[in-house]
């Protein structure tokens, strides 16, 4: 066999998966980045404008939140090889910050459908199918959700009411899980949107922002 | 319990739900019928909670974010350059510099994905006009870039090692061995590829081209030096390293090649914590999920129905390596570490096997069943980065799998391939 009749495929194979419509079944981290400056929210009107500001707010949160954890463990690892002393309250800074990053990213991956998912049967059904399942995911993702976010807030009553502190920071144990309830509500927030967004237009969405078939939110068009 | 358990979990993931929910779901099941209702709950996020805080795991999104900021930046073209100019007039020598690319730059980041792009975006144009076959270059990509997996840091591992109780350190040494021994057999395999289709070979650099390409990696080869050597050295934790490593490629993108800004940065540092949190709440997810399946013991209830316990450590790691190799073949792999672990931990320990050991095997056979079809995740990745259909990616495929399939079975047997390194470095 010759080199040139393999580097073009044959029509078969090329007709059993068309790569534009499998691409957003990869993971992220190849995709491009997310710009935050054309993100339009789900929510109409002023509520819009107040989900667009809190989208904004997870963006700075996500970024700032690995650049202080990358400076705090650097910090550690000079402190103690450079001065011999370790920073004491390094590894409670890293557990709150992991917890922002966490519960602020899971609602911006949700807003840009982002999670991780195997939807390769999902893919192999017709489009009405398709809508009335990513319908029951998102209705099911976001009751899950909401009710996490119910029983996080119990959970961090309960911290704050027993008034544990964090033994080198010394500050409440439940500043730094406050984010959870946040971060579950947000998440079922979107989720609830996706849902209504995929009733009401007649294209199918993954997220309110991203259209299937797309990998960015260029996708968008209000 | 545990058929309603697994039963929706399997058909809540392959509906297409995000893959929290499966977890959740299993969780809330266990969670639900163990303490009669829905009193327990707040517990269940407390597991959550608990799940992502163990200080080991900040290694996680600390190793994401070096790979990340040096993946924008020219390292792996530099060490596919260096690799280059001395195999790549060998027969074959293209399809070997590509294998040990990957495994190179497998030893900068602990992401498949990661090197699929870095490494076979620009390899596998010039091995096509070299006269490669497409399916071969695609199955030599999708599968040598799974040599990353192993090769220390590994994402795969520090979830291992957390969720296990061992020692990150030790599997991160552990998986030298394997991660090599599939190197030499890929190499062997392009070679006779090579011969066989009469593939054209390389100009021969000359040395001074060499001195070059020496001196332009040298700086990309300062990691697996922090991580390998300061691992192996006794100095840095794996969280340390990879500190150590995000210090480094900050130094180097912003301070020496100065191709990194600011606004760059930041954006590195968002799409950073928007895989980590896309991670961590699975991982969180998976702790609760582990939580209520050992209190409510069915890790024994479902091994001991397979008779596990008549199998000895060989019939335990066989099927260990089973249950990983399918389990990834369908779904993502830290999804399936963080289901299949809590489930053999009990029987791993009650027969006397080094975790070392088992999690190097998980890692190795979680990194070919994701190269596998149907639906190994980075076969979808391969589609998606190279634009090219399903059935051509996997085509040329199973010579790869037979090769890994035969590593494992090695790796079984001969458990020194994994644990000589470690043994060295560790004093065991």
């Amino acid at each position: 066999m010759t080199s040139d009749n393999l580097v073009t495929p044959d029509n078969e194979d090329a007709r059993t998966g068309d790569p534009d419509l499998l691409a957003p079944l990869a993971a992220s981290p190849i995709d491009e980045d997310i710009d935050d400056s054309s993100y339009v929210s789900g929510l109409p009107g002023f509520l819009g404008v107040i989900d667009g500001a809190i989208a904004r707010i997870e963006a700075v949160l996500l970024a700032l939140g690995v650049l202080l954890m990358a400076f705090n463990t650097m910090a550690n690892v000079v402190g103690r090889f450079v001065f011999g002393q370790s920073l004491f309250f390094s590894e409670e800074v890293n557990r709150a910050l992991i917890v922002l990053i966490t519960f602020a990213g899971i609602s911006y991956a949700a807003r840009h459908g982002r999670h991780i998912r195997m939807s390769a049967f999902f893919d192999a059904l017709n489009p009405p199918m398709r809508k009335a399942l990513m319908v029951v995911i998102a209705v099911v993702t976001s009751a899950t959700m909401f009710m996490l976010a119910w029983y996080a807030v119990d959970y961090v009553m309960a911290q704050a009411s027993r008034g544990r502190l964090l033994p080198a920071l010394q500050v409440p144990v439940w500043w730094i899980i406050v984010w959870a309830p946040l971060g579950f509500f947000l998440t079922g927030l979107q989720y609830a949107l996706t849902a209504i967004k995929n009733c009401i237009d007649k294209d199918i969405w993954l997220s309110t922002s991203t259209m299937e078939g797309y990998s960015n939110d260029d996708a968008e068009e209000v | 319990m545990t058929l309603a358990i697994f039963g929706t979990m399997i058909v809540l993931l392959l509906l297409g739900f995000p893959m929290m929910i499966p977890l959740i779901a299993g969780s809330l099941i266990g969670f639900v019928t163990l303490f009669q209702g829905f009193g327990q709950l707040d517990t269940m996020v407390q597991q959550i909670l608990g799940g992502i805080q163990p200080a080991s795991l900040i290694a996680v999104p600390m190793f994401i974010f070096a790979a990340d900021i040096m993946t924008r930046g020219q390292s792996a073209t530099r060490l596919i350059d260096l690799v280059m100019t001395f195999v790549g007039h060998i027969k074959g020598g293209l399809a070997v510099t590509t294998a040990t690319a990957c495994t190179l730059f497998g030893a900068v980041s602990g992401s498949t994905q990661a090197t699929v792009v870095a490494v076979g975006g620009p390899l596998r144009p010039r091995m096509i006009k070299a006269g490669y076959k497409d399916s071969f270059v695609l199955a030599l990509i999708v599968n040598a870039s799974d040599i990353a997996f192993l090769i220390p840091p590994s994402i795969g591992m520090i979830i291992y090692g957390v969720v296990s109780g061992t020692s990150i350190s030790e599997l991160f040494i552990a998986g030298i061995g394997p991660g090599l021994l599939i190197l030499v057999l890929f190499s062997i395999y392009s070679y006779i590829y090579a011969v066989r289709n009469n593939v054209p070979t390389e100009p021969k650099a000359t040395w001074a081209a060499r001195g070059r390409a020496v001196q332009r990696a040298l700086w990309p080869l300062g990691f697996p030096v922090i991580i390998v050597g300061g691992i192996y050295g006794g100095i840095f934790s794996p969280t340390e390293a990879a500190a150590a490593c995000v210090l480094y490629a900050l130094l180097l993108e912003m301070g020496i090649f100065r191709e990194m800004s600011a606004k760059q940065l930041y954006a590195t540092a968002k799409s950073t914590g928007l895989i980590t949190a896309v991670v961590f709440i699975l991982v969180g997810a998976g702790a609760a999920f582990s939580y209520v399946i050992s209190f409510a013991q069915i890790p024994q209830q479902v091994l001991g129905s397979i008779g596990i316990n008549e199998m000895g450590p060989y019939g335990v790691l066989f099927t260990i390596s089973v249950a990983f190799f399918v389990g990834c073949m369908f779904v993502d792999p830290i999804v399936v570490i963080l289901i299949f672990v809590p489930i053999f931990a009990p029987v791993v320990q009650s027969v006397g096997l080094d975790p070392v050991l088992v999690g190097t095997i998980i890692t190795l056979q979680v990194a070919i069943g994701s190269a596998t079809p149907p639906f190994g995740c980075d076969i979808f990745t391969a589609i998606a980065v190279f634009k090219r259909p399903y059935a051509e990616v996997i085509k040329g495929t199973p010579p790869f799998i037979f090769m890994l399939l035969s590593v494992s079975v090695l790796l079984i047997f001969f458990p020194q391939i994994a644990l000589f390194l470690r043994d060295i470095a560790f004093g065991k």
